[in-house]
């Protein structure tokens, strides 16, 4: 691609990077959740993919790494299922209601919100966020690869 | 107001796809489905779902696009006429 | 033969568009009503579609990211090359 190209994709990257982690965050306040932000992270790096090439971004991240990340999110996601169901009554269960980390109850009706609240949905977001970031881009950075040459 | 604006939203939908499938130019097709899907994300937030607007405005504009585009840069271009 | 096919998928279709429901009002709202009402004190979040996904049916979402898993690995598995 054209240095004009490459020097835009460089300079939106962390914004974008950054808007993903927003909406992962805040997924239990405002519309979004961990796909939606995963989506958006993995969007970036297909973008510095499609400007940089994909030779240029494996060196920086493999798909190796790639996969590992979104093993770890699905892990997390399945271990915090487990202990749902060791400390209460069933897989999944929301145990972290009324305890001092994400457990703090809003009032009832529309209010802005509290970001300490939510019992397990922040850390399942977070791993679901995981799993899609590191998933969609290691698909299309070893599609690129396959390809062959680049630039 | 609103029906109108849902009505308009949906020509416009029904007249990318069909260029979509009847370009012979890929990359154009690819593009005119990209369009599709950024009017479909609008549709989606009309009609108060923006959960799924953002997921398909990330899914469906930008990552099938990209993966199309790689797909189409390895291979041809043009679709080869029938006949 | 391709136009019979084409017209009855048409009328499928714009048979099932004109049995639509008004736009907001759902036939049984009961679930509707409970989760508006119980979801804030039961999972402790404002966002009531993320305590749906990730709560009340947090077994569909661990079945999203199963499907999610596998097809990344398929891809993996058939693009990736193998370092002779």
């Amino acid at each position: 691609m054209t240095p004009v190209v490459r020097t835009i994709a460089a300079l939106i990257f962390p914004f974008i990077i950054i808007f993903s982690f927003y909406v992962i965050m805040h997924g239990h306040l405002t519309p979004g959740g961990g796909f939606q932000g995963g989506a958006i992270g993995a969007s970036a790096i297909v973008m510095l993919i499609v400007a940089y090439g994909a030779r240029n971004v494996k060196k920086k991240a493999k798909e190796e790494s790639l996969s590992i990340f979104e093993s770890i999110g699905g892990l997390v996601f399945v271990i915090v299922g487990i202990i749902g169901f060791v400390a209460a009554s069933s897989f999944l269960y929301n145990f972290l209601v009324g305890e001092p980390l994400f457990g703090t109850i809003p009032p009832f009706g529309s209010n802005p919100g509290i970001l300490n609240s939510g019992g397990i949905l922040p850390i399942l977001n977070i791993a679901v966020g995981m799993k899609v970031i590191g998933g969609l881009a290691s698909v299309v950075l070893v599609m690129a690869l396959a390809g062959g040459d680049e630039e | 107001m609103f029906e109108i604006a849902l009505i308009l939203l949906s020509a416009f939908m029904i007249a990318s796809s069909i260029i979509a499938v009847w370009f012979k130019d890929l990359l154009a097709s690819t593009i005119a489905l990209a369009v599709m899907s950024l009017i479909l994300s609008l549709y989606f937030y009309m009609l108060h779902a923006p959960d799924v607007a953002i997921a398909e405005a990330g899914v469906g504009a930008c990552i099938t696009t990209a993966l199309l585009v790689i797909a189409i840069k390895n291979t041809e271009r043009m679709e080869e006429v029938e006949e | 033969m391709r136009w019979v096919a084409f017209v009855v998928f048409a009328a499928f279709l714009l048979f099932a568009a004109y049995e639509l429901h008004p736009f907001g009002e759902p036939d049984d709202s009961r679930m509707d009503d409970y989760i508006i009402s119980n979801a804030q004190n039961e999972t402790a979040a404002n966002n009531a579609v993320t305590s749906v996904v990730f709560d009340y049916r947090g077994y569909d979402t661990l079945g999203e990211a199963t499907v999610l898993f596998t097809a990344i690995a398929g891809a993996l598995v058939v693009l990736r090359r193998v370092k002779k």
